[in-house]
């Protein structure tokens, strides 16, 4: 039996601290960085960005908080996030002119008042210079012009790309093996003999590379050994003797990571957490992942216990202080992409066990210590996904379901069968595949081998299909009126209207006119920006250890790495399939209404046509119930995106599909036209490959058979289906096995990740009328889980409606 | 040719039955049952013909569908009954009420009802479609050891059906369960015997008199079909309803305990459901009279009447 294991008093106290912190800004980085960029506008490319990061490693400051042992921090106080102004700052400057940071509902932040008069002296800087201004110089004319509101995609005139990047592994084995020292000497020696040969050809940009790889080493050892010294200044002024000898510990600890290779399990968490730190202060905060967590300490800490150095409650102690320091992370974003992310959330995901390179079952007892940490302490963050296949251990299993209930929706559940064929369809051998991690939400890459990007661009990187319907049926208008605004125009192809056409293959060809059309921009748009991003944001932190930069001379974002891919996500896969059975049954099967009545009723809102809505809504078979006729057009919809992403192909490589979308489909409903699925303007889209919210009335068996109607192999992006039980239906002997045999049985079939929510529609009422009862009540909302008195009234009424039980 | 039109009347069918027999199943639930157990939480299930439920939930209000049930209705068996608060608006919407007397369930109502407040419980379903329903969620039984389960009401007063359906399931390597109340002949019973590889069979009191009084049939054939399955070889799994001031007294309980033991090996376990009340509201749905409802038993006795039956020597007793 799987059992949860008290906590000792120092990590009950840094999680109550942790609960009851509300995030600040620091603007240190800002500072620092700010600076930097006024000062030396003659740098440019990667050896700014080295030289930037250098900068900090030597200027932040080193905080080393009571109790920690694990430590690094992004600023100067407990729980406080930085600033990335050199990405997109406009945003920013706006809210805070407004004064409405720390008021905002989601998410608020605190600002000191001096720090705030600087950031407003100096912040209209970033106006020009951060990268998304570059970007909307170098977005393509076509776009530019002509396609500005279509809302399909999230490309707009200014300010794209506030979000980009994040979402990527680097190889934390060759951090924790080989060290910075060593790869710093690889640079150098590289350098020095390219200096004695003459550089010639094109081997000037590998010079440059190498480079910036040799600052970036230095600097981060050099980082540690600050950090060292701080343990050793507190160790001075210490009366607590067994507190001194620990900070004493810690300073060995860091002035011996990041240059040699870890010696023991304290190393290795400590070398894996400040790597990570530093990509996080490099690059933007953003679903930058841990990769396989359990497989980087595993074999420390049974060489610890072996070798007994370590006691296994001292080394859950140290995962749980380490988890507690990546819980503390967070970035503010802007108002509108924090309801999207919503609950101080940086996605920093962990990826357990699964299968080592030859197929075999790869769970340690690390892969047990993560859960027990995640479950014991009751953190939404950092999120936890577990490789499931078909050795995957029965304690495993049990210890991962007890989790998932304890903190809601941790760990998400993937499948190793699926996952693999997908990543093989992407180009990568069997072997590599087999090491897949996932990314930021559910997005399987190849960690410390690939750059995947699956963030790409951020927000952008999300593709409306729900309104690629309603172009496809309104001549390639937006139909969405906003007040005040000049009347709509044409923005994609004009397929003509729902009323000029007579059967359903002509509204499938224009559908299938409208995905293809878009998903090129969409294609296009992210490579305009790749353009700019790869010479101006490289990422010499990740590219030190990223399997096939060193040796390529090339950072990441160039395509250095020894597999490249870049991601994509559609939003409203629900909508479209049963929009089209509606118009396939109601208009041209049943005969119900004309076309013109339905797209007169669609135009309105629905207004003045609710019984024909009604009709919809309860008489037309739904996407979700395993009903063939409903499910006719899934498959149709799912390859149609499918197809036209996975075809594309950018800088570095190919496009990769996928279909997940945090709390995105609740914000892009605020701004999608009435749908013909009966939604109304400003309704949530369906979530994720799930069916309509509240449409499913068969249970969860009938569910999984109707989203298993489409190839999710060709989405090797990722795919996030959000499973919803009733506590009671899991109650009794075997209720648990009964779960997971439902789980097993959808990765048997081609499903590709689930993340279960065990509450009751119930019990979130009662906690959005008593939050004070349920402070620590987590839930899955998305890619991620968040503690549900924490996210916005809407993102809470949309996830009561997934949860709740159908009558 | 008179097997393809041979068809069985269903009120429902329920993929993930986690609480019917072992594994994940899916449960079809036949209509009709010659028991009227007051406690019952499906009551959609007593009776052999179809009748027209309303959810008021569901229901919007007349004014905002203009009345169409009652439009639709050519024995003017409905009319304009409460009204209920709309759980989001707070504003007051004006319910129906069918006037049950004057209804003869021919569902006109149902068909014109697009929040479908009004339907029809019974629908008849060809062996070939209830089979095919039931395949569809095969692969989810493999995993499970689970498999299908045919339920009511009592399955068993509609046989041909029934036996057609198991034989198919059982050709197609499915693990059959059949939820019963034991009141049916053995000659019947005998017939799904063959093709039935769990039995779960419900015992409610083990005196004749009391039984008939609550339920309105004695207990003998029940306890005589049982003890008849236990000596053919049949797999069971004994489902004790415990209900307040029916059957929950030490002495009944320990009664029943001592007759499972005597059916020997056959029993497998036994299950002590504790009453619920969650069906109360469902008589609403179908007729204007309420039913009684009745504290659920404690945790604790529920626990003290379980280590009763084991004390009598019962292996393996569950709650739930």
């Amino acid at each position: 039996m799987h059992e949860w294991k008290p906590v000792t008093d120092r990590v009950a106290r840094i999680r109550e601290k942790y609960r009851n912190t509300r995030p600040k800004v620091d603007i240190n980085r800002y500072r620092l960085v700010t600076e930097f960029y006024m000062n030396n506008p003659q740098l440019t490319g990667i050896l700014k960005r080295a030289k930037n990061l250098r900068n900090l490693f030597e200027n932040m400051p080193v905080l080393v908080n009571e109790d920690e042992v694990i430590v690094g921090w992004q600023g100067a106080s407990y729980r406080c996030c930085a600033l990335y102004p050199e990405t997109s700052f406009n945003w920013f400057m706006k809210e805070l002119r407004a004064g409405t940071i720390p008021l905002r509902q989601q998410d608020p932040y605190d600002i000191d008042p001096e720090d705030e008069k600087y950031l407003l002296e100096t912040g209209d800087y970033w106006d020009k210079h951060s990268m998304s201004a570059i970007v909307d110089e170098y977005m393509p004319r076509y776009h530019r012009d002509n396609m500005i509101g279509n809302g399909v995609l999230f490309f707009g005139k200014k300010d794209n790309c506030q979000s980009p990047v994040g979402h990527f592994v680097a190889n934390f084995w060759t951090a924790t093996q080989k060290g910075f020292g060593a790869i710093q000497k690889e640079a150098e020696d590289k350098m020095a003999q390219m200096e004695e040969d003459g550089i010639f050809g094109d081997d000037i940009y590998k010079y440059n590379f190498y480079r910036a790889i040799s600052i970036v080493s230095e600097g981060i050892i050099h980082w540690s050994e600050r950090y060292a010294k701080e343990c050793e200044r507190q160790a001075e002024l210490c009366q607590d003797p067994a507190r001194k000898k620990e900070l004493l510990e810690m300073a060995d600890c860091l002035n011996w990571i990041m240059k040699n290779p870890c010696r023991n399990f304290h190393d290795a968490v400590q070398c894996i957490y400040l790597y990570q730190l530093s990509m996080c202060m490099d690059g933007q905060q953003h679903g930058i992942s841990y990769g396989r967590v359990d497989q980087y300490l595993g074999r420390y800490y049974e060489q610890d216990i072996a070798n007994g150095t370590i006691t296994p409650e001292y080394a859950q102690e140290i995962l749980d202080l380490f988890y507690l320091k990546v819980a503390e992370c967070n970035k503010i974003w802007s108002e509108g992409a924090t309801k999207s992310g919503p609950g101080y959330t940086s996605g920093q995901l962990m990826t357990l066990g699964g299968v080592d390179k030859d197929g075999n079952d790869a769970t340690n007892p690390v892969t047990y210590m993560m859960l027990q940490s995640s479950g014991r302490l009751v953190l939404h963050d950092p999120p936890q996904a577990l490789r499931i296949h078909d050795g995957t251990p029965d304690e495993l299993w049990e210890a991962a379901i007890e989790t998932t209930k304890r903190a809601g929706g941790v760990p998400t559940f993937e499948s190793d069968k699926v996952i693999i064929e997908a990543l093989m369809k992407r180009g990568i051998p069997l072997e590599d595949a087999r090491n897949y991690c996932l990314n930021g939400c559910v997005e399987p890459s190849v960690g410390g081998y690939e750059w995947a990007q699956p963030g790409g661009t951020g927000t952008e990187s999300y593709l409306n299909i729900a309104n690629a319907l309603l172009l496809a049926i309104n001549n390639g208008t937006n139909p969405m009126r906003f007040p005040g605004a000049p009347e709509p125009k044409r923005t994609g192809p004009a397929t003509g209207y729902l009323y000029e056409m007579t059967s359903m293959d002509q509204v499938l060809e224009a559908y299938k006119t409208q995905v293809d059309f878009f998903t090129k921009w969409q294609c296009t748009n992210i490579n305009a920006w790749e353009s700019m991003s790869s010479f101006h944001n490289p990422l010499p932190m990740v590219s030190a250890t990223l399997e096939g930069c060193m040796e390529n001379g090339k950072d990441c974002q160039c395509g250095g790495a020894k597999y490249n891919s870049t991601g994509n996500s559609c939003i409203g896969l629900g909508n479209v399939a049963d929009s089209l059975n509606i118009i396939d049954q109601v208009c041209f099967k049943r005969k119900i209404a004309t076309t013109r009545e339905l797209y007169d009723a669609l135009m309105a809102n629905w207004e003045g046509y609710e019984e024909l809505r009604q009709i919809i809504n309860g008489k037309i078979p739904r996407y979700g119930n395993a009903d063939p006729e409903a499910d006719k057009y899934v498959d149709f919809t799912a390859s149609t995106y499918a197809n036209g992403i996975n075809r594309a192909t950018g800088p570095r490589g190919r496009f990769s599909a996928g279909c997940y979308p945090v709390t995105a489909n609740v914000i892009f409903g605020w701004f999608t036209w009435a749908t013909p699925d009966g939604r109304k303007c400003g309704e949530p889209l369906s979530d994720g490959i799930s069916n309509v919210q509240g449409m499913d009335k068969n249970g969860p068996v009938s569910f999984i058979n109707s989203v298993l109607n489409f190839d999710q192999s060709e989405y090797g992006n990722g795919t996030l289906c959000n499973m919803k039980f009733h506590p009671t239906a899991l109650q009794g002997e075997g209720g648990m096995m009964k779960l997971r045999s439902v789980m097993q049985t959808y990765f048997d079939e081609g499903g590709m990740e689930l993340q279960l929510n065990i509450v009751s529609s119930d019990t979130l009422r009662d906690a959005q009328k008593h939050p004070e009862n349920y402070k620590d009540l987590v839930v899955r909302v998305a890619g991620f889980s968040a503690y549900f008195v924490e996210v916005f009234k809407d993102c809470q009424d949309d996830l009561i409606r997934r949860t709740e039980m159908s009558l | 040719m008179e097997e393809k039109t041979l068809t069985g009347k269903l009120y429902d069918i329920q993929g993930f039955s986690v609480q019917d027999g072992p594994g994940v199943r899916t449960t079809a639930f036949l209509k009709g049952c010659p028991l009227r157990c007051p406690w019952c939480h499906s009551p959609e299930s007593q009776a052999f013909y179809p009748q027209l439920s309303w959810i008021s939930m569901r229901c919007q209000g007349t004014e905002l569908c203009e009345s169409r049930c009652m439009k639709a209705c050519t024995k003017n068996a409905i009319e304009l009954g409460e009204t209920r608060l709309d759980a989001k608006t707070q504003e007051p919407l004006q319910m129906i009420h069918v006037k049950r007397d004057l209804c003869d369930n021919c569902g006109d109502c149902a068909e014109v009802c697009y929040p479908n407040a009004l339907f029809i419980s019974g629908k008849d379903y060809t062996v070939d479609e209830l089979c095919a329903r039931l395949l569809q969620d095969r692969r989810f039984y493999k995993n499970s050891g689970g498999g299908i389960t045919i339920s009511g009401g009592e399955c068993l007063y509609q046989p041909d059906f029934v036996v057609e359906v198991l034989k198919r399931m059982k050709a197609e390597g499915i693990h059959t369960a059949v939820d019963t109340t034991g009141y049916a002949k053995w000659e019947v019973v005998e017939r799904v015997l063959p093709y039935t590889d769990l039995f779960l069979y419900d015992l409610k009191h083990m005196d004749s008199a009391t039984h008939k009084a609550v339920v309105g049939v004695p207990n003998e054939l029940i306890l005589e079909n049982a003890k008849k399955l236990a000596a053919a070889g049949a797999k069971m799994q004994i489902r004790i309803p415990v209900i307040p001031q029916f059957n929950n007294d030490e002495d009944n309980i320990r009664k029943t305990a001592e007759f499972c033991l005597e059916l020997g090996d056959a029993v497998e376990v036994v299950q002590l459901l504790p009453y619920h009340n969650l069906g109360v509201t469902k008589y609403l749905r179908i007729s204007d009279k309420p039913i009684a409802e009745a504290t659920p038993p404690s945790d604790k006795q529920m626990q003290r009447l379980k280590a009763l039956m084991e004390e009598v020597g019962l292996p393996h007793v569950t709650i739930h």
